[in-house]
């Protein structure tokens, strides 16, 4: 079968997950979390004021229309306005996507490129004292609250040290860097511990096929073995973990974002939540879903490039 | 007089466990010579694949450990020598193939890319277009059709019997002096085996190498072998050429095996109504009861059985069996 | 390794009845790794100051003033004390309260969800499963976060509701497995003849097919307690965790107030309390899964 075809189906199964994306949100905000408008208008409102609002809103019209909008916005990504910002959503998005992502992505990079090697080399002294000490750092790692490991890191590293600014950001390169690098520091001790746990069950999962075998039976020293035979095999899960991991990085981290002050996609998702701003919350709630759904798509196409044995079905 | 490529003395492998150290080669002899075949029948747990990767010094260590004796190749202990000379061996000197001809080769590498590897390890004057030519020649040697066109395909492109076919081809590109066969055919079917079977006789006799059968199927001993140790409990029981072993059987065990084959009778040739069996389990190795192993499991064991332990004693010229009670 | 299998396979005969043998294996096995005998006594004493707690045996005057507001670690307040003067440690000690009882509840209530819809969906196959697996694929197509948050939101604040919103939201990779293990176990001899002596589908399958999945509950049962103990922190940090009684979450939040001024305690207290506990819950669900089921490794 033709690869694009393959892609094309693989497209068109997205469509009833993202209606059903759509229905659940749906669901959620706009039946059983109840009427907004007492959230906008307080408790003195009028119920005339309260009758406008609702029209303003569109909350009057018959529900299938509002499902319908809903649709609507997760492929025209019109996400209509902000109730407390009154801004645009859908600038609020383009705006906050590059601060979020210079955090990301220095972030998602160092921590791939580290916890990688260090699989290798824990799953070439596997068993040893050095692997299983490694295991239990991870687990350790994350034993730890995320929230924890940001304010211990704001207040001792950038307030008591002052090595590192608190908080705060500046727009382009290279101005944001100072800004940056405790939290991409933060960014790779949360993420090393389940990537190097995940990656060093990855090599091990290799290490232990008959492929293997073969491969010493040939007479090539285990360095050629693991970077070249498991290695090779290993990067289809590899791949597809990193793949599915990119929509996230777009959506930026919110717990670090709103602490360091940078203005990126997580931060506005947590003033959303804190001032109850359904229509970014909403608009949030679809875009993650939809880069989600679309970055699943590009990992199943990818992995039948990567691995030679997929055929498509 | 024969030339003799190869001599395992004394063999023992030992493995840790959460049970304890369980003795899975203990004490095994036996000789490869040039162009000849040497087949290790046993059931499995029997000792026969440890043994044979004790060869290629593969035991994982942890958990296994070769704790006594000597494998000389040529006169040389391979169990003294560095890692890195064994390396140049392994391949090269003494090759490998293994039962799943499935999951055996790499599966994100061609079959051409895999031959070439080993040939660029062991002989490393080729060009990378003489080691490509070779490793078609070779692809052509073990009877793939076109093979300019399958040394570029990935292994699952291909069947369980090309496969095994590709591991050969693979195992005898360096001309080894010795390849060891750990149950070549037993995940193939049947056609496909006696096709390999014949394969590997066929290349024995052009290629001049001695050939380690490991094998629990009496029929392919029958078929490819020159000469014979059965194992039980890491032990070997009783060694023959094949046709004393076949027609004098002297160990019960080898006797009970014999008639399991479904095929013939041993003594009169007609097709048997019923197959026999041998009643009774392997003993665990943990639990390996005194004297000798087979003893619960055997109609002439005697009280001396079962407190003694039986060695391994010559009865005739080339047949050596270890039983108190030897067949007649 | 492929050998040292066969030896072993060959050491563990005769072999016994395969599920009694494996339940018995796996408590051999655990009983001799010595992390993970710890963890187990680390979760009792949890369990145990937690019920403590609940009926005011222990740290019942966690709210009385002990001392001056923020008061540093000392012999007899090891953790110093609040903005309000309250033993630090006495709130710890109530904090397990919460914390053990979110674990518990979430991992139960995640566990239900995933072994009703998981077992229907693999056991009915068809238009029944396809269903099943559209809702979960679209369900876990929405970030965990943001259903947390919405359904906050809607169940209003307060424990009850971080049990159901950290329930629901964590019930998808149960569901996967046990479906695929039941449909793997479905067509398996023992079940048809289940059928052949007339038991119905639902005995098949909380007779003959559930015990056989068993094991993957209980790995996730302990992966989903501890990960549950660990999202009452973030939960309180966006204003939708408990109310009006210590919890580490709480106690953490606290903390972004507190270090500026040089308080450390607080935050030192509830992440510590917190780690030990999610450490032995760690270190036992992967010694469960070593022992119980090798396959399931890393997933």
């Amino acid at each position: 079968m033709n690869i694009w075809v393959y892609v094309l189906r693989r497209l068109l199964y997205v469509v009833p997950i993202l209606l059903g994306v759509c229905l659940i949100i749906f669901v959620l905000f706009n039946v059983v979390a109840g009427d907004p408008t007492h959230l906008l208008l307080g408790k003195h409102a009028t119920a005339r004021q309260m009758a406008e609002l609702r029209h303003e809103l569109g909350l009057d019209r018959p529900w299938f229309y509002q499902y319908f909008d809903l649709v609507k916005s997760a492929f025209t990504f019109d996400f209509g306005r902000s109730w407390s910002t009154k801004q645009t959503i859908s600038t609020m998005i383009s705006e906050g996507a590059l601060p979020s992502l210079t955090l990301t992505i220095p972030g998602f990079v160092i921590t791939t490129i580290l916890s990688v090697s260090l699989s290798l080399l824990v799953s070439f002294y596997r068993g040893s004292f050095f692997d299983k000490s490694s295991v239990i750092f991870c687990v350790g790692l994350m034993s730890i609250s995320s929230l924890a490991y940001i304010l211990f890191g704001q207040w001792f590293f950038a307030y008591y040290m002052d090595w590192f600014e608190i908080s705060g950001y500046d727009s382009g390169f290279p101005n944001f860097i100072p800004y940056i690098q405790l939290p991409v520091l933060i960014w790779v001790i949360l993420s090393i511990g389940p990537d190097l746990r995940f990656y060093r069950t990855v090599m091990l999962d290799e290490v232990y096929q008959d492929y293997v075998r073969t491969a010493r039976s040939k007479g090539l020293n285990e360095k050629v073995i693991l970077f070249k035979h498991v290695l090779k095999n290993a990067m289809i899960p590899i791949v597809t973990y990193v793949v599915i991991q990119i929509p996230f990085l777009i959506l930026g981290a919110l717990l670090i974002e709103s602490f360091f002050g940078i203005p990126g996609l997580g931060g506005i998702t947590l003033n959303a939540i804190n001032s109850s701003d359904f229509p970014v919350i909403r608009a949030m709630t679809i875009l993650s879903a939809v880069a989600y759904i679309l970055f699943s798509v590009l990992t199943d196409v990818l992995y039948t490039v990567v691995d030679p044995r997929v055929r498509l079905k | 007089m024969s030339e003799k490529v190869l001599e395992v003395k004394n063999l023992k492998v030992e493995f840790n466990t959460d049970r304890g150290v369980a003795t899975a080669v203990n004490g095994v002899n036996f000789d490869v010579i040039k162009g000849k075949t040497v087949g290790i029948v046993g059931e499995s747990g029997s000792g026969k694949s440890v043994s044979a990767l004790s060869i290629m010094r593969l035991i994982p260590n942890p958990p296994g450990r070769i704790s006594a004796g000597e494998i000389l190749f040529k006169g040389e202990n391979l169990l003294n020598i560095p890692m890195e000379d064994m390396r140049r061996i392994r391949g090269n000197k003494i090759a490998m193939i293994f039962q799943e001809p499935m999951t055996s080769l790499n599966p994100v590498f061609t079959v051409g890319n895999q031959i070439e590897e080993v040939l660029e390890l062991h002989q490393s004057h080729l060009s990378s277009k003489e080691r490509r030519e070779k490793a078609i020649d070779m692809l052509r040697l073990v009877g793939i059709p076109s093979p300019e066109q399958r040394v570029g395909e990935y292994p699952h492109q291909m069947s369980g019997g090309m496969r095994q076919r590709v591991m050969i081809a693979m195992a005898l590109s360096c001309e080894p002096d010795v390849l060891i066969a750990d149950e070549p055919t037993t995940a193939l079917d049947v056609t496909i085996q006696a096709q390999i079977l014949e394969l590997m006789n066929k290349l024995q006799k052009e290629l001049g190498m001695g050939i380690i059968m490991i094998t629990h199927d009496l029929g392919v001993v029958a078929e490819t072998c020159d000469d014979v140790a059965v194992m039980y409990c890491g032990q070997i029981v009783e060694h023959a050429d094949v046709k004393t072993l076949f027609n004098h059987p002297q160990h019960p065990y080898t006797k009970g095996l014999i008639e399991s084959i479904p095929s013939f009778d041993s003594t009169t040739g007609e097709k048997r109504e019923k197959l026999a069996t041998i009643e009774g389990m392997v003993p665990s190795l943990f639990d390996l009861p005194q004297g000798c192993n087979f003893q619960d499991r055997c109609e002439f064991a005697t009280d001396e059985c079962k407190t003694k332990e039986p060695s391994l004693t010559p009865i005739a010229t080339e047949h050596e069996v270890s039983c108190f009670n030897p067949l007649k | 390794m492929e050998n040292a299998q066969a030896v072993t396979t060959n050491i563990n005969k005769p072999r016994e009845e395969k599920s009694k043998s494996l339940w018995r294996h796996a408590f051999e096995t655990i009983m001799k790794d010595k992390m993970a005998v710890v963890s187990i006594l680390i979760f009792l004493s949890y369990s145990a100051i937690a019920l403590l707690t609940t009926f005011d045996l222990v740290a019942g005057d966690w709210a009385k003033e002990v001392g001056g507001s923020y008061t540093a670690p000392s012999a007899e307040h090891w953790f110093g004390t609040d903005i309000f003067g309250r033993s630090v440690m006495a709130k710890t000690l109530k904090g397990t309260q919460v914390a053990m009882s979110i674990g518990l509840f979430t991992a139960l209530i995640s566990g239900f969800i995933g072994v009703l819809l998981g077992a229907i969906a693999g056991f009915y196959g068809g238009k029944v499963d396809e269903v099943i697996v559209w809702f979960y694929t679209t369900f876990s197509s929405i970030p965990s976060i943001m259903l947390l948050v919405a359904i906050t939101f809607i169940l209003g604040k307060g424990l009850l509701a971080v049990y159901l919103a950290l329930g629901f939201t964590s019930w998808v990779s149960l569901c996967r497995l046990i479906r695929g293990e039941v449909m793997r176990h479905k067509d398996r001899e023992y079940v048809h003849a289940a059928t052949a002596i007339g038991g119905n589908d639902f005995r098949k399958l909380f007779k003959h097919i559930l015990p056989n999945v068993l094991h993957i509950v209980i790995i996730n049962f302990s992966l989903q307690f501890q990960v549950a103990i660990k999202s009452e922190v973030i939960l309180s940090y966006l204003g939708l965790g408990v109310q009006g009684r210590p919890s580490w979450g709480t106690m953490i939040d606290d903390a972004k107030l507190e270090l500026a001024r040089g308080v450390w305690w607080q935050l030192a207290a509830a992440t510590l309390a917190m780690f030990v506990i999610v450490l032995s819950l760690n270190i036992l669900g992967d010694a469960l899964r070593d022992a119980l089921d090798p396959k399931l490794k890393g997933k």
